[in-house]
């Protein structure tokens, strides 16, 4: 069986589009199977997905039910993983609280990678004053600490799922919008894109057509990446007390709570603090064997 | 045995003599080791350090630092005009006694004799003066229970107030936290380092965010005190981290606990644990001015018939906590809280009648707003609200932020549906004065109901025990008939101290833990 490393996804790729596509994901899939630790990460996600999915048919209490058992009663055939204060079930709450947890910072990072894959674009491309003023908005963002940021902000518009994805969206596009960017730079040189230049097409088509498949490579890094970050900034935000709010099961909420009888009831603090750990292992190993298959070495 | 001896004495002269000489050895030893262990207890019984762990104070001016820390700190260097005890007895200070007009409207002070600062200078009614002009300056919150004032010098050794309405708190007024009787020769008063009191303990160290080091004042007035020759406050943000110093023995006491922590605590030897009854409570209240959610008295009862109180302090208390009954005055001020007076109990099915009577909808959707406050037990709380609330047709959506965030952002008091946590105060007028007359400033049940501002204001000038009670029977009447709060329960003040610790009595306000009669045994 003979394997590569390279994925079909450059200008010389065969079109229709869609079949592009389709054999550029059958290819990842593929070659992240290939790698034991890329194959074990893409587990771990793939279990956390299912989990969340599934979370109505696998959780056997709602994850606000109260008194399902004593309350703080350690681990038993009842309650897998014993119960909280409240004497909510522990398990249930893991189960449906990995719904939040991927969906929240699913769609931050999807809007974030969308926002920044756009305007790294046109800055990388445009070049002139539209790159300045573009990169110099952002440098001046990122010139904050992340968590100050995400404090303040949070603080102002009140702590919300939609406040956690306004902050992600504001902290990540800046940084993706710069990786895209110094990618871009390095497309619009190449000799297809000046020949797509001279024949006369339009910025809108060449960004598109020729830019676009020339920067994937570092755009599904980065997304897998800020995705891996965003799950740890919910979790850290709603450990904070800033996050999701209760009765939601959000883990780093349920941890923060957990802190103060976390000698009582250990179960608490620990099933939640696990699943948000193997939750980042996997997303990171993902990510790390999609850099690999794609030969990425840009910063990240 | 006696004929055995005197045989052996009877024996020989020089036996005789080396019996005696024994007998005065042991008798000697006996005696000597009687004295040292005399003298062992007697330095059981005073002298030795003493550690408190507790947050890091930020305002240390006494007219103005509300919190627990700074009121510790400020306990241990200044003195009062009198001592509210820990059970809300008014006992003499740097004012020996005192005498009241019979229109209530002089109080005349006379002040302790022979009383120095920490820097030699003396006390005197300057000072009094001095201090309490500069909490009317200040605009400081001891004004809310001292009113309106004068202060002059008196003949001798005397201060003479005159107040401008008869003011039943006013002694009250004098002996709380922020009326700390400062040198009038002082200009700076929040450094921490500097502060210079008639206290039993003077600042030897202090390093903000780190600990503060105070030595017992040598010149100090009150007999035997203060006991222990140092304290020192080191300062621990977290609350877990304060029992694990207490459980290391890097602390002797720690306050404000939660349950969890005080159950942690229950099963080790070396610890023990208190418990003080307080009037400490949160306020679940909703706006009831006109156009609110709550303007119809019977959305009010709809609320108070939608929670179910003995569930929240069964999960939050183990019980441990008073029901409340919906108004701010507990059992902690015992003659004034009239216990006759019930309120509704969980009704959920009653709750929906009234809510569709009044708006024609099946149900109503609100927000309720609150702090994260003490170890996420207010966030427990709106949890258990949500769901009492939902079987009584009110769809609640829970939006808690820290604490510091909460009250800081200026918007807590806008908040229609909202969760409030009231400390406890010395007397009940603290809370009636502050936010339930109309006008307060902290009505954030934005309820103006001038019988409640009448009958207030009447306790005020009531000095009466009984008399006041009755007032006060009246406004807990009117809170059960149309007040705009629920009162879930009256929260004890939980603490723990080393078993070395003797003498220690935790005041329901715990920064105002008298510690000069404190002392441990080695």
């Amino acid at each position: 069986m003979t394997t590569t490393n390279k994925v079909d996804v450059g200008p010389d790729a065969p079109r229709p589009f869609p079949l592009r596509a389709l054999r550029t994901i059958l290819s990842i899939l593929r070659q992240l199977a290939e790698r034991p630790l890329s194959l074990i990460g893409s587990l771990m996600v793939l279990v956390f997905v299912l989990t969340a999915i599934f979370a109505p048919v696998i959780a056997p209490f709602d994850f606000d039910q109260i008194a399902t058992g004593p309350r703080s009663a350690p681990p038993s055939a009842d309650n897998l993983f014993g119960t909280d204060r409240l004497g909510r079930d522990v398990f249930s709450r893991v189960v449906w609280g990995a719904r939040e947890i991927i969906l929240l910072p699913g769609i931050a990072t999807a809007i974030s990678v969308l926002l920044g894959a756009t305007l790294g674009m046109i800055a990388g491309y445009m070049g002139g004053w539209v790159d300045e003023v573009i990169s110099r908005l952002f440098d001046s963002l990122l010139a904050i600490p992340a968590m100050v940021l995400a404090l303040v902000m949070l603080a102002t518009i009140g702590p919300s799922a939609a406040g956690i994805v306004i902050v992600i969206v504001l902290l990540y596009t800046p940084i993706i919008t710069r990786v895209i960017r110094s990618a871009t730079l390095t497309v619009r040189s190449l000799g297809y894109v000046e020949a797509a230049r001279l024949r006369g097409e339009s910025t809108l088509y060449i960004i598109v057509r020729e830019i676009l498949p020339g920067i994937l490579p570092p755009l599904v890094v980065e997304a897998a990446l800020r995705f891996s970050y965003a799950i740890f900034l919910t979790a850290s935000l709603g450990f904070l007390g800033l996050g999701v709010q209760p009765p939601s099961p959000d883990w780093g909420r349920m941890v923060g709570e957990a802190r103060n009888n976390y000698f009582q009831a250990p179960w608490t603090m620990l099933y939640p603090a696990l699943a948000i750990s193997i939750l980042v292992i996997g997303v990171n190993l993902l990510a790390d064997g999609l850099r690999r298959i794609f030969r990425y070495e840009g910063q990240l | 045995m006696f004929v055995h001896s005197a045989h052996l004495v009877g024996r020989s002269g020089v036996s005789r003599i080396k019996y005696t000489t024994n007998i005065v050895l042991i008798l000697t030893l006996v005696l000597t080791l009687a004295l040292m262990s005399f003298s062992v207890s007697a330095q059981d019984a005073s002298g030795g350090s003493f550690a408190v762990g507790v947050e890091a104070p930020v305002n240390l001016d006494p007219a103005t630092g509300p919190n627990d820390q700074e009121a510790l700190f400020n306990r241990m260097v200044f003195d009062y005009l009198v001592d509210i005890t820990a059970d809300s007895q008014i006992e003499p200070a740097l004012a020996t006694d005192w005498t009241i007009s019979d229109d209530g409207l002089t109080y005349t002070f006379t002040l302790r004799e022979d009383v120095t600062f920490h820097d030699g200078s003396s006390f005197g009614p300057e000072d009094v003066v001095f201090t309490f002009e500069r909490l009317q300056e200040l605009e400081s919150p001891a004004l809310n229970l001292l009113g309106a004032f004068t202060v002059e010098e008196g003949e001798g050794n005397t201060v003479v107030f005159n107040i401008s309405a008869p003011n039943a708190d006013f002694l009250y007024g004098t002996g709380q936290r922020f009326a700390a009787i400062l040198s009038s020769e002082d200009t700076a008063f929040d450094t921490g380092v500097d502060a210079n009191g008639t206290g039993a303990f003077m600042v030897s160290e202090y390093l903000p965010g780190d600990r503060a080091v105070f030595m017992a004042n040598p010149d100090y007035w009150m007999e035997g005190a203060p006991m222990l020759d140092e304290v020192t406050h080191i300062y621990i943000e977290d609350k877990n981290a304060q029992v694990d110093a207490l459980l290391a023995g890097t602390v002797d006491y720690i306050f404000k606990l939660s349950l969890d922590q005080v159950q942690r605590l229950a099963d080790n030897d070396f610890v023990t644990t208190l418990q003080v009854a307080t009037n400490q409570h949160p306020v679940i209240r909703i706006h009831a001015d006109e156009g609110s959610l709550a303007e119809d008295v019977r959305m009010r009862q709809a609320f108070k018939l939608a929670t179910d109180r003995d569930q929240i302090n069964e999960f939050l208390w183990e019980g441990r906590a008073t029901v409340g009954n919906n108004n701010p005055i507990g059992p902690a001020y015992g003659p004034f809280y009239d216990p006759s007076i019930s309120e509704p109990a969980y009704d959920p099915e009653a709750a929906c009648a009234l809510i569709q009577e009044v708006t024609g909808q099946e149900r109503i959707s609100v927000t309720l707003r609150g702090p994260d406050a003490f170890g996420g037990q207010y966030a427990d709380m709106a949890t258990l609200i949500e769901q009492q609330w939902e079987a009584a047709c009110i769809d609640t959506e829970i939006e808690i932020t820290p604490e510091g965030v909460y009250y800081s952002d200026g918007t807590w008091l806008e908040t229609e549906v909202g969760i409030t946590g009231w400390g406890s105060r010395p007397v009940p007028q603290s809370y009636l004065v502050e936010a339930y007359v109309p006008d307060a400033s902290f009505n954030e049940a934005r309820w103006n109901d001038e019988e409640v501002g009448e009958l207030v204001a009447e306790a005020a000038s009531t000095a009466d025990t009984e008399e006041r009670a009755a007032i006060y029977s009246q406004i807990a009447e009117i809170f059960a008939e149309r007040g705009p709060i629920i009162v879930p329960f009256f929260a004890p003040m939980l603490g723990a101290v080393s078993n070395r610790t003797e003498g220690l009595v935790m005041n329901p306000f715990p920064g105002l833990t008298d510690l000069r009669m404190v002392s441990v045994s080695e």
